[in-house]
């Protein structure tokens, strides 16, 4: 499938084929809705899933008046510049994997400092959209002494435009490698890196794979839960300190978020990390049900974000129209489910310097003293509004903590 | 006299019928990773074949005949409390040629349906002139939300709604006093209609899913003492296995069907691929080696497809016991335990195991059999074995024989020396 020239880099333009959007629309004329129950308000229907009138709203939508092709050109302009490579990987053979690489628009800022590599990991249900609103803000910021970046944001291998593993057993060393070779493929020695959701794990593992020699320094919005309570035996003096220094209001709120995921908000984790292929079923022949399964989160997960109808449904065409099928993207949690790799022992956290911005609507929230032992916390702050899709809903917050964390750090 | 319901034939429109051989045309199927077999759930080639059949060979009109054929049904308005309000409930209903045939209520699960008593029915009812083994009049619903039941519209209904179904139904029927059988969700339904209505309606309850918690050192301390000195036998072991891989990898649907059920149903009422894998692969990976047939398994998938409500009322069930008291695990789930006699049938795959000493510790327990092969769909899998097991729990020799007044289940005979213990042939 790949040759020798797949492994140099290639420009990348998102073009869909007339034919998938065609098959898309012949589903869509053909979408059959299930009942709902009688329930007093979105906010009741929303405890059972996503509500009906959505659903039906979003695909009356995406059937008539949602333009892909305009969106695609969009997409286009606002990630470019775009690109796909082939990169080896181990037991994996070459992969292609598709990128945005935008160079910072200085090479040097007003303060005399050089643009930081920075290395952008999106997560389930997200994609490289995520890097759409901090992208010009990361390579071009508005003030002259602001730090920049160079920002290269991939494709997960399953997800988006890059190659999906034809394997089993592709967890996060595997996409932590992949990712570390294409930074050292583009010239960047010594990077950083920013990720949420599975941006967390795969960037957590590159810290402790690569940490020091490549990635110097990582941050991120969701520090997942590797984030564990200190236990006596263990860790004494963290522990002692844990028990004395009382929650904050702040962290009360943020724990019963953390109640709620953990109780009402795990099934598509559990599905996705025991049975990703009998669902795969689901989101790869039905737009509706894809549709619903990802609008559920865009809507949950977010701290009230006005979702605009046609923004959802690009997040959701970039999955229906991925290059390797939704299916795809489903198997990281099988993946690191089975390499029992979503807990890292505090013993072996990664030792760079590591920042994280709390956004109150995070779907898990850990008091300090549990977040010091997922890395070597450095830079920590708190923001009055957010949920997990931080770079999306948050983009200036985001990067203004950016540019104060690796700052100071670097 | 009591009605035996509005009879009732499947009766699906062409314009269903078209509909899905449109969506099935335009088919579209995952990749799958190499050698992953059942690993990652349903395999690929399974599902691609099952839909290509369905397409194509599979004859739903020739199944509907039969089905019809084979199981008499009915519909009757049920009134339901808790401001559920008339309820249309469908039925399968058969008598035995045997008057005093003991009455019979056959609760199904998911995603199982009436179809479940297909097997077992001509067994039950068959007559035994020379009393060998007793009979039964069968009476079989479709849970509301399931098959060609209406479903619930309004949030709320929980297991003792679907209770008072069962119980009102046979009531309607003319049967003061009956036995269940149930699995999966019968098993929990069934054990609420022996805690509700047991000793007055219900007298005796049989499942092949026994519910029952470990004993603890409070609830049952000598119990819990003797299991700590005596090893589990191999048997025993693998059973828990069993369990253990049910709770780490099969857990998935049913978290998701309690949290967000609507969710998840717009792709199973969209997709009747997406619909076909998530039944198929229960109906492979619950059972014990059942060598289904493509056909039966495109039957199974099919009544949920054209069911009344759609496959996505179904999956309600799961949220709504989940947020009710009897949510499993819950301290009051397994508390009040049923005073009536209870039968329980272990097979060996079935999903969650429960030794023996742990099922006499709740119920009623008066009769209960091991078997070597089976899994979660016994009446389907199993049906002479567990027809077996109801006939010796409840037939002449039995622990419960006689139990339902008047109904022993057998054609009367003349009294001889033989007949004089309790509960003996009544005239």
């Amino acid at each position: 499938m790949t040759d020798s020239d797949s492994l140099s880099e290639r420009p990348f333009q998102i073009s869909i084929p007339d034919s998938s959007i065609e098959l898309l629309q012949k589903k869509l004329a053909l979408a059959t809705f299930p009942d709902e129950l009688e329930l007093e308000s979105d906010e009741k229907r929303r405890m059972y899933g996503a509500p009906l009138g959505d659903i039906k709203r979003l695909v009356e939508r995406w059937k008539t008046g949602f333009d892909w092709r305009k969106a695609e050109k969009k997409l286009n302009e606002d990630l470019s510049p775009m690109f796909v490579r082939g990169i080896e990987v181990e037991g994996f053979g070459v992969m292609d994997v598709h990128y945005v690489h935008r160079k910072s628009e200085r090479e040097v800022d007003a303060k005399g400092r050089k643009a930081v590599p920075l290395l952008f990991v999106h997560g389930w249900p997200g994609s490289v959209i995520e890097v759409r609103k901090i992208l010009p803000l990361l390579t071009n910021p508005e003030k002259e002494d602001e730090l920049s970046f160079h920002v290269v944001a991939p494709s997960l291998p399953g997800f988006g435009f890059s190659e999906a593993p034809r394997k089993k057993g592709f967890n996060l060393t595997q996409y932590a490698e992949v990712f570390n070779k294409l930074m050292l493929s583009l010239g960047y020695n010594e990077y950083v890196t920013q990720g949420g959701d599975w941006g967390f794990y795969i960037t957590r593992r590159m810290a402790q794979l690569y940490g020091h020699k490549h990635v110097k320094a990582w941050h991120t919005n969701y520090p997942g839960p590797g984030a564990i309570e200190p236990a006596f035996g263990a860790q004494p003096l963290h522990y002692l300190r844990h028990m004395v220094t009382p929650y904050t209001t702040r962290e009360k709120t943020a724990l019963e978020r953390s109640k709620w995921f953990t109780t009402q908000g795990m099934g598509y984790n559990i599905q996705q990390s025991t049975q990703p292929q009998t669902l795969g079923y689901s989101l790869s022949d039905s737009p509706v049900g894809l549709l619903a399964w990802v609008y559920e989160k865009l809507v949950n997960w977010t701290d009230g974000y006005k979702w605009n109808d046609d923004e959802v449904l690009e997040w959701v065409s970039v999955y229906w129209f991925s290059r390797p099928g939704p299916a795809a993207s489903l198997r990281i949690y099988y993946e690191v489910t089975q390499a029992n790799q979503r807990v890292v022992p505090f013993r072996e956290k990664p030792t760079i310097p590591m920042g994280w911005s709390r956004f109150p609507m995070e779907l898990r929230s850990f008091p300090r003293t549990w977040t010091q032992n997922v890395g070597d916390l450095v830079f920590d702050s708190e923001h009055p509004s957010g949920g997990h899709f931080a770079a999306h809903e948050e983009a200036e917050r985001l990067v203004d903590d950016l540019q104060k964390m690796f700052s100071t750090v670097l | 006299m009591s009605s035996v319901g509005t009879p009732f034939r499947i009766a699906v429109p062409d314009s269903q019928l078209d509909l899905l051989q449109k969506k099935l045309s335009l088919a579209t199927f995952p990749d799958e990773l190499e050698n992953s077999g059942w690993r990652y759930g349903a395999p690929l080639a399974d599902v691609e074949r099952l839909v290509a059949r369905w397409r194509e060979g599979y004859d739903w009109k020739a199944e509907e005949a039969k089905l019809n054929e084979e199981l008499p049904q009915f519909t009757r308005d049920i009134e339901v409390s808790g401001g559920h309000g008339k309820m249309n409930i469908h039925y399968v209903y058969k008598r035995s040629e045997v008057e005093n045939a003991i009455p019979l209520l056959f609760v199904h699960g998911w995603p199982g349906s009436f179809i479940e008593v297909r097997k077992i029915l001509p067994l039950l009812i068959q007559a035994f002139p020379d009393g060998k083994f007793p009979s039964f009049h069968v009476v079989a619903f479709s849970l509301p939300g399931y098959g060609f039941s209406e479903a619930p519209t309004k949030p709320g209904f929980i297991v003792e709604h679907y209770a008072e179904i069962g119980n009102k139904l046979m009531l309607a029927l003319g049967y003061n006093e009956y036995v269940t059988q149930g699995g999966d969700w019968g098993a929990i339904i069934t054990r609420k209609i022996a805690q509700i209505y047991g000793g007055k309606n219900s007298k005796a309850w049989h499942t092949n899913v026994a519910l029952a918690a470990p004993p603890t050192l409070t609830s049952q301390p000598l119990l819990y003492l003797r299991q700590l000195f005596r090893p589990f036998t191999a048997a025993e072991k693998a059973a828990f296995e069993r369990t253990l891989w049910f709770q780490k990898e099969g857990m998935g649907y049913f978290l998701e069907q309690s949290t967000q059920p609507q969710t998840v149903g717009y792709s199973l009422a969209d997709s009747p691929v997406g619909l076909l894998a998530w039944i198929y692969e229960k109906l492979v990976t619950w059972t014990d080696s059942y060598p289904w047939e493509d056909d039966e398994v495109l039957t199974w998938v099919s009544i949920y497809y054209f069911s009344r409500a759609g496959p996505t009322a179904a999956a309600r069930t799961y949220y709504e016991v989940f947020h009710s008291p009897d949510a499993f695990g819950s301290p009051s789930a397994l508390k009040s335990k049923p005073t009536i006699p209870m039968g329980v049938s272990v097979f060996p795959k079935e999903l969650v195991f429960t030794p023996k000493s742990w099922i006499s510790a709740s119920g009623n327990l008066v009769y209960v059999n091991e078997h070597t092969s089976g899994g979660h769909f016994a009446a389907h899998e199993k049906p002479e074995l567990l027809v077996g097991d109801l006939r010796k729990m409840l037939g002449r020799k039995g622990p419960v024989y006689g139990i339902v007044p008047g109904k022993n289940g057998y054609v009367p005979r003349t009294r001889s020396r033989r007949d004089k213990r309790k509960g003996g042939a009544k005239l």
